[in-house]
């Protein structure tokens, strides 16, 4: 309300639009519109905006500016003798010696106006000035006709024939951008031209409009029956004036007293589009062009917005096919590398006992173990880990190798894209938003570099958790001491027995010493003996080991391992939804200014898409 | 110039009923009749200076070329060849040539133009009477009305003589602003007899208004007539809607009589010069005559016009009233000129049917360009892994058993025995697989490799499409719309129910080697040989589309398998030591025949998922269409289309 004259503001500021909050929504759609992803519907909505986003801004910059009234209907119909009569004197020729009569397009306007602003060349127009008070607060253009230039695509064939150089169509529409007004013209014979509806639709959308009838001396009254047209054209018609051209301009030029239809008309003139109004007017025009923008838009947006949210549950579902066949496989490898538990379990518990004499045996075994795991290093991603072994540099860069050997096959994940890429199809998106099933090398060693990097993460994590819990269970002292007591146990009494037969049986009572045979015997149970408590270990290392398993690989989901992947999909759902759902919002405020802004008593507005 | 012997019997047999008895023979009863029939309606086209059989032979080629049209239009839709039902020689054929070439000559009369023009009015001031509503407002005439003289309705098939409408008798003058009623043309006999026997005088919607099908049906009827009543005002004779209307009807060699209405009479009668001069060069009408209605609201609303006759304006100068003019003018040489006519138009080479047919040949072209791209880009390799030995091995063991020697199978059930003992071992040790095992690691990795190729396949088809719209048209709504996970449920079904080695596979077998066997006598011995060793081989499958692509693939060492649009071509190269080593040069091209026999059997499987879910009968569709140019209607339509020209004139 910079702008606004002192005292009057409160009166006005009711009906005016919320112009911060119009501001904020046209910043709004101009950082939303460019912003689409690059997809037919989004270009579609971006290339829409370009034609709308300048008229939104001169409305904004260009408030206090009069309005630009362009006068518009079929040839014949008195375009030029109800600007004649506006204007007060002949300005324009009018008459009907010849179809089309007017060419080029006459700007009318007040002496004192500055109309420097109008690019009065691109609109190839001549400018009159004129002393009319009908003309004092606006700038009138006597605009060309629509219907007398041949149609788009007419065969050369017709080139000879005068209408060939006939370009008033081509001109009417370099003229319209520059009205904020149109003031449609038609007549009996002609309020029900498809050609002038179709010029009018496409102009109409921000741009209030008056309508008149003229020839009133001469033709039927077709006001009712021109109103339902234009409402069944989507329209609001508030009212339609009804004016004889002709007689108008004769008692202008004569000084009579106006009649009654054209003294509304120039009444509607100055109080709805003069002075103050022409603000509201400019700023209502801007609300209706953002949300028929916006309402376009969401139209087009609408079916697309299904077929995004079908992506999307594609995605989901081909995601989780993915990570049920991954999660069986690198389960069952976990489950069948029973040995390889035990070494990274049980021996690093064993490691750590020292000083008893079942350490010492455990020790032994396990020193001729390890010369076995040295032959068997592990395989693959999951065997790498198992066997303790990183899983970057060569099983990184694999590729599909890689993947392949933790348990997901190419061809699995090229049915899931194919699927997806199917799906992405439908919902117009191509290369360069989404890839095709079969990724690119490129694409493919970065895909399957990330997921093994979050396999090779998850996985050792997972498994680091599992060791470290079994550890704790078999790797207490208390524990240790146990078995070094049961151990000792056979060893005692290998020990009292040799040496009660050598005190008591041989010194005592004379009998024969036992010998190397007993011995023999001896190291032969505390060996099996030693096996025995060594496997009660492995046993308590294993209880429970498939449970575990099984609940490590169930959270293969929440690990997002074959995000990477899917990524282009899942990034292109989300990005298209994410941006559609922006524009249904800003639409839905674009409605909500538009209906509070209040009615303009006089002016039709385009509402309404037609039915 | 013969003149018209003008019958008014109530016959209404057509011409090719006609032509067709004339060359089988006919009951003399009728001869006359037919002759007197064929010489008249010969008379309206050829001047009169050739023959009637000339004019039998016209029409019933007319009757032919429409035949030949028929059947080409499902092929041009299906081309992709834009629509022609709108173009100006379809009109002419279907809307004037076919209908009145065969029938009693009725001289079309229609009344046309813009919105609110007074047509109605002008009608009900021809026919006497209120026959179609005339009101205030715009565009409320929605059907063709038509005022036919006594007797006229019984003999005539009014749905035939105007096709895309459905006769319906007059009830009202509302008949003609009923929305309800769809293409109906209401049709009212002339209860006062004065209308001439011949005459059809229709009042038509508007040829301007918001309602396009309004157009359509003034086409339509416009397409039917011979003689237009062009009504114009000071407005609307500029506007390009009815400047092409009536340029339409000036090129197919119509009638015209021009309606200046709602003149402010009579200070704008020396304007009409000019404004008819400007509508002459737009559309190339010459009015035959030309009239001026006074604008009178009053007069309008008590449903009177009277229509002054402009001399000045008129060719002869003759002064005669609208109504008078079409009852009196000559019938034969109007109707002749608008035959003509229509035949000039179906007839022109760039605008005419020629153009049509030559659209449908370049859409054939490009039908196959696309046919080649898909033959280019439609091919994949599938890499399958090593077959299980043993599915190759066995057939040849039962082949070789009842021709191999007592030594022979002692030594080779020793050989059986010892290397049992060896696997056994091995799957001990953790190092060998089962042989049902290593079946299920084949059959999994077998249906990957299947599966990649179907993805790749898929690619490939979603860039060929891309790169060509015809293609994108025909496969591209069936790519993105259907259920993809249903093409891999049934690869991954196909696979399953194929066994590993399947009776035609055996078949394939015994007969390569009984052909072997008879070629070589010694070699069998040598076979026994090779089947010691272990071979390795490593298939590689091309599947491509169209059996003319695959032939082009080199099929060297392989097997090529035509599989419904599909050859799938399979080289399966012995690889290893041992094969190198142990299988002579007669033996190896066997081996690699037998395995590649069994991999190109693997392929269909791809092939007729591809065939069956994934294109249906989109490959056959796009040979049928690429083909289409050489179609023989093609020819044959061109051949008539000349000769309708001819026989003409």
């Amino acid at each position: 309300m910079m702008d606004t004259p002192n005292g009057s503001s409160s009166r006005t500021a009711a009906a005016e639009p919320d112009f911060a909050a119009f501001d904020l929504l046209v910043e709004a759609l101009g950082r939303w519109a460019p912003s689409g992803p690059a997809w037919p519907p989004a270009r579609r909505v971006r290339s829409e905006w370009e034609g709308v986003a300048p008229r939104l801004d001169k409305a904004r910059l260009e408030l206090s500016r009069v309005l630009v009234v362009g006068v518009v209907g079929g040839t014949g119909t008195g375009k030029s003798t109800l600007v004649n009569a506006l204007a007060g004197s002949e300005v324009t020729t009018a008459g009907d010696v010849a179809r089309p009569t007017t060419i080029n397009p006459i700007v009318v306007a007040a002496r004192d106006v500055d109309v420097s602003w109008l690019p009065l060349d691109v609109m190839q127009a001549r400018l009159v000035r004129s002393d009319s008070p009908a003309v004092a607060n606006i700038v009138l253009v006597d605009c060309p006709d629509p219907d007398t230039q041949a149609a788009a695509g007419t065969p050369p064939a017709e080139s000879s024939k005068p209408s060939a150089t006939n370009r008033n169509r081509d001109l009417l529409e370099a003229v319209l951008p520059a009205c904020d007004v149109l003031l449609l013209v038609s007549t009996a014979q002609k309020y029900r031209s498809w050609i002038v509806a179709r010029e009018v639709a496409a102009f109409a959308p921000g741009r209030p409009l008056l309508f008149v009838q003229t020839h009133a001396s001469r033709d039927p009254d077709i006001r009712d029956d021109w109103r339902k047209e234009l409402e069944s054209q989507g329209f609001d018609v508030p009212r339609i004036f009804r004016i004889d051209g002709v007689e108008a301009a004769a008692r202008m030029a004569a000084g009579l007293e106006p009649e009654p239809g054209f003294r509304d008309l120039v009444a509607a003139i100055n109080g709805e589009l003069a002075g103050r109004a022409a603000r509201r007017v400019r700023r209502t025009g801007a609300l209706d062009l953002a949300a028929w923008f916006t309402r376009q838009a969401r139209t087009d947006l609408a079916a697309s917005g299904e077929l995004v949210a079908a992506l999307a549950t594609g995605v989901d579902a081909e995601r989780s096919r993915l990570e049920s066949i991954l999660a069986r496989s690198i389960s069952e490898t976990l489950r069948t590398n029973r040995s390889a538990w035990q070494r990274l379990i049980a021996d690093d518990v064993v490691a750590r006992w020292h000083g008893g004499p079942f350490a010492s045996f455990l020790h032994v075994i396990a020193a001729l173990g390890t010369l076995w795991s040295r032959v068997r290093p592990g395989t693959g991603v999951v065997g790498r880990l198992l066997a303790g072994q990183s899983v970057s540099g060569t099983a990184r860069d694999g590729g599909w190798k890689a993947v392949e050997e933790l348990g997901l096959p190419a061809g699995e994940v090229e049915q899931s894209r194919s699927v997806l890429a199917g799906l992405a199809a439908r919902a117009g998106m191509q290369d360069p938003l989404v890839g095709r099933a079969r990724l690119d090398d490129a694409a493919a060693s970065a895909a399957t570099a990330a997921l093994v990097d979050r396999a090779g993460a998850w996985l050792s994590a997972g498994i680091d958790r599992l060791v470290a819990e079994r550890r704790a269970r078999v790797g207490r002292t208390a524990f240790h001491w146990l078995f070094e007591a049961l151990f000792s146990t056979l060893l005692v009494t290998v020990l009292v027995r040799a040496g009660w037969n050598f005190f008591h049986g041989n010194l005592w009572e004379g009998k024969p010493v036992s010998g190397i045979g007993f011995l023999e015997e001896a190291i032969v149970w505390v060996i099996l003996w030693g096996l025995l408590l060594r496997w009660l270990i492995f046993a308590l290392v294993r209880l429970g080991l498939d449970r575990d398993i099984q609940g490590l690989v169930g959270s293969v989901a929440s690990s997002r391992l074959v995000d990477p992947l899917l990524s282009d999909f899942a990034g292109a759902a989300a990005t298209a939804s994410t941006w559609i759902d922006e524009g249904t919002r800003l639409g839905a405020e674009a409605d909500r200014l538009a209906s509070g802004c209040g009615e303009m008593p006089g002016l039709g507005r385009l509402r309404r898409p037609a039915t | 110039m013969v003149r018209l012997a003008v019958e008014h019997g109530g016959r209404s047999l057509g011409w090719r009923n006609r032509g067709g008895n004339e060359r089988r023979g006919r009951p003399a009863g009728v001869v006359n009749q037919q002759e007197r029939s064929a010489e008249s309606r010969q008379s309206m086209v050829s001047s009169g200076q050739s023959a009637a059989p000339s004019f039998a032979a016209w029409a019933g080629s007319v009757a032919e070329l429409c035949d030949a049209v028929d059947r080409l239009t499902p092929v041009a839709a299906s081309l992709g060849v834009a629509d022609a039902s709108a173009a100006a020689w379809h009109g002419a054929l279907y809307g004037k040539l076919r209908p009145q070439v065969s029938r009693e000559p009725l001289l079309v009369a229609a009344v046309c133009g813009g919105t609110n023009t007074g047509k109605s009015l002008i009608t009900n001031s021809l026919v006497g009477s209120g026959i179609s509503r005339s009101t205030p407002e715009a565009a409320r005439t929605l059907h063709p009305v038509a005022s036919l003289a006594q007797g006229v309705a019984a003999r005539t098939d009014l749905a035939a003589l105007f096709p895309g409408f459905r006769p319906v008798a007059w009830r009202s003058e509302a008949d003609a602003v009923d929305a309800a009623a769809a293409d109906v043309l209401v049709w009212r006999e002339d209860s006062g007899g004065e209308q001439p026997e011949r005459l059809v005088v229709l009042d038509t919607p508007d040829i301007d208004g918001t309602l396009r099908e309004n157009w359509h049906r003034a086409e339509l009827v416009r397409n039917a007539a011979d003689v237009i009543v062009a009504v114009l005002t000071q407005q609307k004779y500029n506007d390009a809607a009815v400047r092409d209307f009536f340029a339409a009807a000036a090129a197919a060699g119509k009638t015209v009589i021009v309606v200046f209405n709602m003149v402010d009479w009579p200070r704008q009668r020396e304007r009409i010069a000019g404004w008819l001069a400007t509508f002459a060069a737009e559309t190339g009408v010459a009015a035959a005559a030309v009239y001026a209605g006074p604008h009178d609201f009053d007069a309008a609303e008590a449903g009177r016009i009277t229509l002054h006759p402009l001399p000045e304006l008129t060719p002869g100068g003759v002064e005669v009233p609208l109504a008078e003019r079409l009852a009196t003018g000559d019938f034969d040489r109007i109707k002749r000129q608008a035959m003509a006519g229509a035949m000039r138009v179906v007839a022109d080479s760039a605008q005419g049917l020629a153009g049509w047919l030559d659209a449908i040949d370049r859409a054939a072209a490009g039908w196959r360009d696309a046919q080649r791209l898909l033959e280019r880009e439609g091919r994949v390799q599938v890499e399958l892994p090593s077959p299980p030995r043993e599915i190759v091995w066995d057939e040849v063991w039962t082949w070789l058993e009842p021709r191999r020697s007592a030594v022979d199978l002692v030594v080779s059930s020793g050989y059986r025995t010892v290397g049992w003992g060896v696997s056994w071992a091995a799957r001990r040790l953790g190092v060998g697989r089962t042989a049902s095992e290593r079946k299920e690691d084949f059959a999994a990795t077998e249906l990957e490799a299947l599966k990649r190729a179907l993805a790749d396949f898929i690619d490939r088809l979603d860039d060929a499409c891309r790169r060509d719209d015809r293609l994108g048209r025909l496969l591209g709504p069936r790519l993105a719309t259907a259920d993809r996970k249903a093409w891999y449920a049934d690869l991954e079904r196909r696979h399953a129910a194929l066994p590993l080695v399947s009776e035609d596979y055996r078949t394939f077998v015994r007969a390569e080697l009984d052909r072997f066997a008879a070629a070589n006598p010694g070699m069998v011995k040598a076979v026994l040989t090779g089947l010691t060793v272990g071979s390795v081989v490593r298939p590689v499958m091309t599947l491509a589309l169209f059996s003319a692509g695959a032939a082009a693939v080199p099929a060297a060492a392989g097997v090529l398998h035509h599989v419904l649009d599909f050859g799938v071509t399979v080289a399966a190269p012995l690889v290893g030591e041992g094969a190198v080593a142990a299988a002579s040069q007669g033996i190896r091209p066997l081996i690699e025949r037998l395995f590649a026999g069994w991999s190109a059997e693997r392929g269909r499987i791809l092939a007729e998922t591809l065939h069956n879910v994934v294109l249906g009968d989109g490959v056959e569709e796009i040979g049928r269409l690429a083909s289409s140019g050489s179609r023989p209607e093609l020819v044959r339509a061109r051949h008539l289309l000349v000769e309708c020209s001819r026989e003409c004139g």
